[in-house]
């Protein structure tokens, strides 16, 4: 029962990162389909600059730094260049598994995995969690809390709230919306590379390809469960955190359910959740519409 | 002007721009352009043999893009290719192991079920959306994974081959494999993987293009895609076309799935697909969602897919530097509606 506390603690933070990153990013009025590669940029990233400098703790920054900058593609894409958003978001996900997949091979002259990596201060702190991981639980508490209380209470949040819900007022207002887009999105990017980190360099110590399986996208439905505020879109992370921790505590223990079915379980749980909410969701009104 | 901003959004830009960025991936990997190149074309137009190959691949990947375009078409993004795919691949794939009787019946029930199969899966999504509004771009990407979970799960299991080492279903009856494909005079490709597959992909191609352009259907769709608000006040039903059309586009992906496994697996597995369905979006948007333009845009991918290996064998750069291509490719053609509406001259 405890290790399946931890286990849930441990898969959900990945998907809060993400998750808060696609609420700040859809507020704002742009939906954010290349989550799942801005992971994939920061887990691969976060692998490369720890083995270049020994540091795990300049690998997350390097993971945060490269999910920004994919953030900055799609933002650019999605307001000035005035692109499909979700198109623009299939290719971020496009070049950032195919990138990995290649920088593989450059770097590492291996393809499919990366040579292991210092972890991020691997030492146990309770039986099943380490050091690293409590620190990435706790700064993503802090992450929801604040931005709730930047989206709520401060001036810029109020904006960028109002980008998503009526650009053309902000525009009356005298402020640029293209500009508070782009840079919502830039933080979505950082808060998913910095998800895509922690399945690297904390979770785990090595890249291996496809390892965000889908979370980037498990966030997004996270994002509608927990209607786009950030303490439900993390509620909602934990949740599928959950379900997914569910699936190795019960592996082998229902000889009738097969480890491979039971890896559908966090899937099914977005599927479900998602179709769940008829009628009882309203996304910010301009999200996804290009201004 | 207008005509030069026309033809660099288009395919045309399309292809230069893959031609460039594949020189860079090659200069990145410390390869010379030229000999980069040389392998690649060696390797997929080469001979006998790896046109075949090619084709090949071109058939693996036309299936999935023209569903992927169907749904696009109608303003749905399923992007759950790659599980609609599977899913055909699968029922086919299981029952083909059992299902002796003549190639005239046989081959057409297995294709029927492949595209039983995608139709099923995409029809998921559809219904989700219709019924839950339950996002498609999600719905279709879990059921991805689910496919994955549930194909593992049954080759693994129930369908496993008693016979087979690794998970997958018994191989199929002979009769059920589709026929070589015809030799051209002399030239023969009984000893390829080339199957009439190919001809099946572009007749879909054909089919759907003639649905598109010239039934009251695809009037439709494409008014349900362009312009939902007037699609649904002059009196489509909308949640109905949505569900159709994403049956149909996972279908339509279904079919290539069952393609696969009776014309060059013979039995089914989970490696059936290594990404042809997420590839297939970037064909897709390549051909413009226009089903006769994504054949050669299809053909494109074919050559790089299959060029791929033999450049990384040949000359050094990571094949999956192709996938590299393919993703700026889709991120680049993202712009085109604005290019578009630019060409036209309408205000942006």
């Amino acid at each position: 029962m405890l290790t399946l506390l931890f286990l849930t603690l441990i898969k959900s933070v990945p998907i809060v990162y993400a998750a808060l990153g696609g609420v700040i990013s859809e507020r704002a009025g742009v939906v954010n389909i290349g989550l799942e590669g801005m992971m994939t940029a920061g887990a691969f990233s976060a692998v490369v600059f720890t083995n270049l400098t020994g540091s795990p703790i300049i690998g997350l920054l390097a993971g945060v730094f490269f999910g920004a900058v994919l953030g900055f593609v799609l933002g650019f894409a999605a307001t000035f260049f005035k692109v499909d958003q979700i198109v623009a978001g299939v290719g971020i996900n496009l070049v950032a598994l195919g990138g990995a997949a290649y920088g593989l091979v450059l770097i590492f002259n291996q393809p499919g995995a990366s040579p292991q990596v210092t972890q991020l201060a691997p030492e146990q702190l309770l039986p099943q969690i380490t050091t690293g991981e409590t620190v990435m639980i706790v700064l993503g508490l802090l992450c929801a809390f604040g931005l709730n209380w930047f989206i709520y209470r401060t001036p810029w949040g109020l904006r960028i709230q109002a980008c998503g819900e009526n650009p053309r007022a902000v525009t009356d207002a005298g402020l640029n919306p293209l500009r508070l887009r782009l840079y919502s999105v830039i933080a979505s990017g950082a808060l998913a590379g910095l998800g895509g980190a922690f399945l690297s360099i904390c979770e785990v110590n090595l890249y291996s390809d496809g390892m965000t399986a889908g979370r980037g996208f498990i966030a997004l439905a996270a994002v509608i469960f927990g209607r786009w505020t950030p303490w439900g879109a993390t509620g909602a992370a934990v949740f599928f955190g959950f379900f997914e921790a569910l699936q190795y505590v019960l592996q082998g223990r229902i000889s009738w359910l097969p480890s491979d079915a039971m890896q559908a379980l966090p899937y099914l749980a977005a599927l479900f959740a998602i179709a769940g909410l008829v009628g009882r969701v309203r996304a910010p009104a301009a999200d996804g519409v290009p201004y | 002007m207008r005509v030069v901003l026309r033809v660099l959004a288009g395919p045309a830009g399309a292809l230069v721009l893959a031609f460039v960025l594949a020189a860079v991936a090659m200069l990145i990997a410390g390869v010379n352009p030229v000999d980069g190149f040389g392998a690649l074309f060696a390797g997929s137009l080469g001979g006998r043999r790896p046109i075949a190959e090619t084709l090949v691949q071109t058939t693996a990947l036309l299936f999935p893009a023209l569903g992927v375009s169907l749904a696009f078409r109608a303003g749905l993004f399923n992007i759950g290719a790659e599980g609609q795919l599977l899913m055909g691949g699968l029922l086919a794939g299981a029952v083909g192991a059992h299902f002796a009787g003549p190639g005239w019946l046989v081959i057409p029930v297995l294709l029927l079920l492949g595209m039983v199969g995608g139709g099923i899966w995409g029809g998921i999504a559809g219904w989700l959306r219709a019924r839950f509004n339950a996002s498609e771009i999600i719905s279709t990407l879990m059921l991805n994974f689910i496919a994955l979970s549930l194909a593992g799960y049954l080759v693994a299991g129930p369908l496993k081959s008693p016979l087979a080492s690794g998970a997958e279903t018994a191989p199929l009856l002979p009769n059920g494999w589709l026929p070589a494909f015809p030799s051209i005079g002399s030239l023969s490709f009984g000893d390829t993987r080339l199957t009439i597959s190919i001809l099946i992909a572009i007749a879909t191609a054909i089919v759907l293009s003639f649905v598109f352009t010239r039934t009251v259907f695809g009037y439709e769709l494409r008014a349900a895609g362009e312009a939902p608000e007037a699609a649904r006040r002059s009196g489509i039903n909308m949640p109905r076309m949505t569900l159709i059309a994403l049956a149909l586009s996972g279908a339509v992906a279904g079919l290539g799935g069952a393609a696969i496994v009776t014309g060059v697996l013979h039995r089914f597995n989970t490696a059936l697909s290594p990404g042809y369905g997420y590839t297939a979006i970037a064909v897709a948007l390549v051909g413009d969602l226009n089903p006769l333009w994504v054949c050669i845009a299809a053909f494109g991918f074919g050559i790089l897919e299959a060029g791929g290996l033999a450049m990384q064998a040949n000359a050094g750069v990571p094949k999956d530097a192709i996938h590299v291509i393919e993703g700026l490719i889709v991120l680049v053609l993202a712009a085109r509606r604005y290019f578009a509406t630019r060409a036209s001259g309408a205000p942006v």
